[in-house]
């Protein structure tokens, strides 16, 4: 009997709290705090200075009012790989109508993003296609939109919008855009129904969930705030390029796995995975550039991150192809 | 009995966490015995099979087999050991074919330097299978192409075909019909007499006592003793079961009571393509409705089209008040609840917690101006199981962790809970033991007595007779007899609507 019991209790007990829900839970915060720790000790503590945080907190603006949005799909189970040419096309968008008005741009800006939700939408809903199957196609769709309007110069911002490029303006967006995603999420059936959808979509629509339409209007609102988030960046950056939104959607979707959300979506995902999950790419993300090393290698480390955070995290229990 | 011993199982123990779910069980069955093995939900009986399968881990003990310690780490170990079971799930894998299925993880003596000799493969599969005298499942053909009867019998060849020394079925039953089941009580005969071993485990327990030699009894984890079959009756199984005197009130016992006028809903001309073929009918005030026939007969489908769930269907679903039901939103704002037979997909959200489960057909009462009190929602959800008495820690809880009887009680509990006038339950006893059976069948009882109106579909014939005020026998996507509740009704009036 004691050959049968090849493992000792100890080994056992510490499987079972490694591969238990306690130590998933607290993942994202422990890493959170080890990522801070290893980035302040790796640079000598040059990460905390005022200055450094002042330049770490203008780089998550846009993306956190992106992964608000994105947080709603991922809830659902499925995912949108489009955030980054969607945010190319919008501010393009919101940079051509910065000429006639500030308000007109903020609007053209967010249509031109739910525009292209409602696309995404649209064919995974009617269509039953997959969601990552439909965003691959339309991400490849709008870079080239976006590229051909930028190939030959980048396209200009007026002055007029460039002049507000200041951090009260843009904390108060991005705290806005927080504050009412959250009460919609947690106070509103909304957060019930993608929840729900996420556990568990044929059960779901047994309970009365209009699943169709609630997985339709999650990608219209991601695509609105994504346009949202595109005025943020030209204000930033005053000009848009070719490259404008590079890459945005594995930036989300890592910030948004590292923040604890699980890939799978559903029943245990938490606000707080938007924020802690933006807050620790940042923090990498300006930690390795401290760090001097070259964006490919940042690049690499990332993505090794990544690797180990999900294969860490992952619900295999509910793992079925993501929606 | 002189018989030899094939299996001895000795201090089996098993925990999951805090659950004792196997504690310390000893038993010995014989070589050429059918052996009944029954205990309520959560008795422990399906993870002591599981165990001596290798589906699980043994906690503790050993199982002797031919006076040989098993060591068993795996279903490859216990198939090799001479033991193979049949689960209750559907336990072929689509997009291989029949002879595929038949010979997964045994592929070897087809494989020529890696090359599968498929036509020798599909041979030897139709051989097997024209032994079993199930000779219309085509080997070479796709498993997907056969209805969930006939992969249940493809699986109960995988199982049998090596002559194993100890076959287990694990509520197989519950998924085969009328016909399924008698090949299956064949294929149990034969391995009796050829001197190998069944266990059988079932909740229907006159199916129990007519086709096994022996049966076990286990209670909470704990083995409670073996009886003879021919000695007891059914009644003297739920008490070991359930460890009191169960009342006789199991079943309705009233006769002759009229039904009211009332109609609340009438189908008309009720058409799904494959599914359904014309169906007509009235369901009143104070009634339960109850639907048989066949597994494949279509009556399922009756409860989704009523609930509005049926993807492409004709024909008219109206309420008293001339409402048509088109989508299921529509039909639970009515006051129409839909408890489905595949509980676990339909009918409850597995990875959700007790209280999302329960509030959610509710969401749109419990807000107040579009707003949603999670104390109000916890409150809600707490009262409507603890109604049902679900045995939870609190509705945090998730469901996936609930016993089928408990998941039954979640779903009956967010009906509840929306205050459904119209319930339509399919299979609403579906692998639930008898105390939770007895539960759900005196709560249709009392809603029947407040007025509530019912369709019950069930393949259960005795639930049919026990329970319905009229029944419908289905078949081919027919309303194929009408009967209407009497002590002379018996089952085989019922059966002979269904074939």
């Amino acid at each position: 009997m004691e050959k049968k019991n090849n493992k000792s209790p100890e080994q056992s007990r510490l499987r079972s709290f490694l591969t238990g829900d306690k130590l998933k839970a607290a993942l994202p915060l422990i890493g959170f705090v080890i990522i801070i720790v290893v980035m302040h000790i790796m640079t000598n503590g040059k990460i905390l200075t005022p200055k450094k945080l002042r330049l770490l907190f203008s780089q998550i603006y846009y993306p956190t009012i992106v992964a608000t949005g994105v947080f709603f799909i991922m809830t659902l189970g499925s995912i949108d790989f489009t955030e980054g040419s969607t945010l190319g096309v919008a501010s393009i968008v919101v940079s051509v109508l910065s000429f006639y008005s500030i308000p007109l741009a903020i609007a053209g800006g967010i249509l031109t993003g739910a525009a292209i939700g409602a696309i995404n939408g649209f064919f995974h809903v009617k269509f039953r296609l997959p969601s990552f199957i439909v965003t691959i196609c339309t991400m490849y769709l709008f870079r080239g939109v976006c590229a051909y309007f930028t190939t030959e110069t980048a396209v200009p911002a007026s002055n007029a919008i460039k002049s507000l490029d200041q951090d009260w303006l843009k904390i108060t967006i991005t705290l806005a855009v927080l504050a009412v995603a959250f009460f919609l999420f947690k106070f509103t059936r909304i957060g019930n129904d993608v929840k729900a959808v996420g556990s568990g979509e044929t059960a779901a629509r047994f309970s009365g969930v209009r699943t169709g339409r609630v997985k339709f209007l999650a990608f219209v609102a991601a695509g609105a705030l994504t346009g949202l988030a595109a005025f943020v960046n030209v204000i930033k950056v005053g000009s848009i390029t070719s490259t404008a939104g590079n890459q945005l959607e594995t930036q989300i979707l890592i910030s948004l796995v590292l923040g604890g959300l699980p890939i799978t979506g559903g029943a245990k995902v938490r606000f707080s995975n938007i924020i802690i999950g933006t807050l620790m790419y940042a923090i990498l993300n300006s930690g390795l550039s401290i760090l001097g090393y070259e964006p490919q290698v940042q690049q690499l480390i990332k993505g090794i991150v990544f690797l180990i955070f999900v294969a860490l995290t992952i619900d295999r229990k509910a793992l079925k192809v993501i929606k | 009995m002189d018989k030899r011993t094939l299996l001895v199982a000795e201090g089996i123990d098993k925990r999951f966490g805090i659950t004792h779910a196997v504690n310390n069980v000893s038993l010995e069955i014989a070589a050429g015995e059918i052996r009944g093995l029954i205990g309520e939900n959560g008795s422990g009986k399906s993870t002591f099979c599981q165990m001596l399968c290798g589906i699980y881990s043994i906690g503790e003990g050993t199982f002797t087999l031919d006076g040989e310690k098993l060591h068993i780490r795996n279903q490859v170990d216990a198939n090799n050991a001479g033991i193979s079971i049949i689960v209750q799930e559907m336990g072929t894998l689509s997009g291989l074919t029949v002879a595929e299925n038949i010979y997964l993880g045994h592929e070897e003596p087809f494989m020529h330097m890696g090359v599968k000799d498929t036509r020798a493969m599909n041979r030897e599969a139709q051989q097997i299978l024209d032994s079993y005298g199930f000779g219309r499942i085509k080997a070479g053909t796709m498993i997907d192409h056969y209805n969930f009867e006939d992969r249940k019998l493809v699986e109960i060849v995988k199982a049998t075909y090596m002559k194993p020394k100890i076959l287990v079925i694990d509520e197989t039953t519950t998924a085969l019909s009328q016909n399924g089941r008698l090949e299956l009580y064949k294929i149990m005969d034969a391995i009796r007499a050829d001197g190998r071993t069944v266990i059988f485990i079932s909740h229907d327990l006159g199916e129990v006592l007519a086709h096994t030699d022996t049966v076990s009894v286990l209670r909470d984890g704990e083995f409670i003793g073996t009886v003879n079959s021919s000695e007891v009756t059914e009644d003297d199984l739920k008490r070991l079961m359930v460890g009191r005197e169960i009342g006789t009130a199991y079943y309705r016992t009233d006769y002759g009571q009229p039904i009211t006028g009332e109609a609340v809903l009438s189908v008309e001309d009720v058409t799904v393509p494959g599914e359904l073929n014309d169906i007509s009918f009235v369901l009143h005030k104070g009634e339960i409705l109850g639907f048989g026939g066949l597994s494949e007969c279509g009556m399922h489908e009756v409860g989704k089209a009523i609930f509005g769930a049926s993807w492409d269907r004709e024909g008219k679903v109206k309420l008293a008040d001339g409402t048509e039901i088109n989508d299921i939103p529509t039909a639970i704002s009515h006051s129409i609840a839909y408890a489905s037979k595949d509980r676990d997909n339909e009918s409850i959200i597995l990875n959700e917690s007790i209280r999302n489960n329960i509030v959610l057909p509710s969401l749109n009462d419990l807000a107040s101006h579009g707003l949603l009190n999670g104390r109000k929602l916890n409150r809600f959800a707490d009262e409507q199981a603890k109604n049902m008495q679900t045995k939870m820690q609190n509705v945090g809880q998730f469901v996936s962790d609930l016993s089928g009887g408990n998941k039954q009680k979640v779903v009956l509990a967010r009906w509840l809970g929306k205050g459904s006038d119209i319930l339509v339950l399919d299979s609403p006893t579906r692998g639930i033991d008898v105390k939770v059976k007895q539960a759900i069948y005196a709560l249709m009882a009392e809603l029947r007595e407040q007025g509530k109106a019912i369709i019950m579909i069930s393949e259960e014939i005795p639930e049919l007779l026990g329970m319905a005020d009229r029944i419908f026998i289905m078949k081919d996507g027919r309303i194929n007899g009408e009967f209407t509740r009497s002590p002379e009704l018996g089952e085989e009036d019922l059966i002979a609507k269904m074939v």
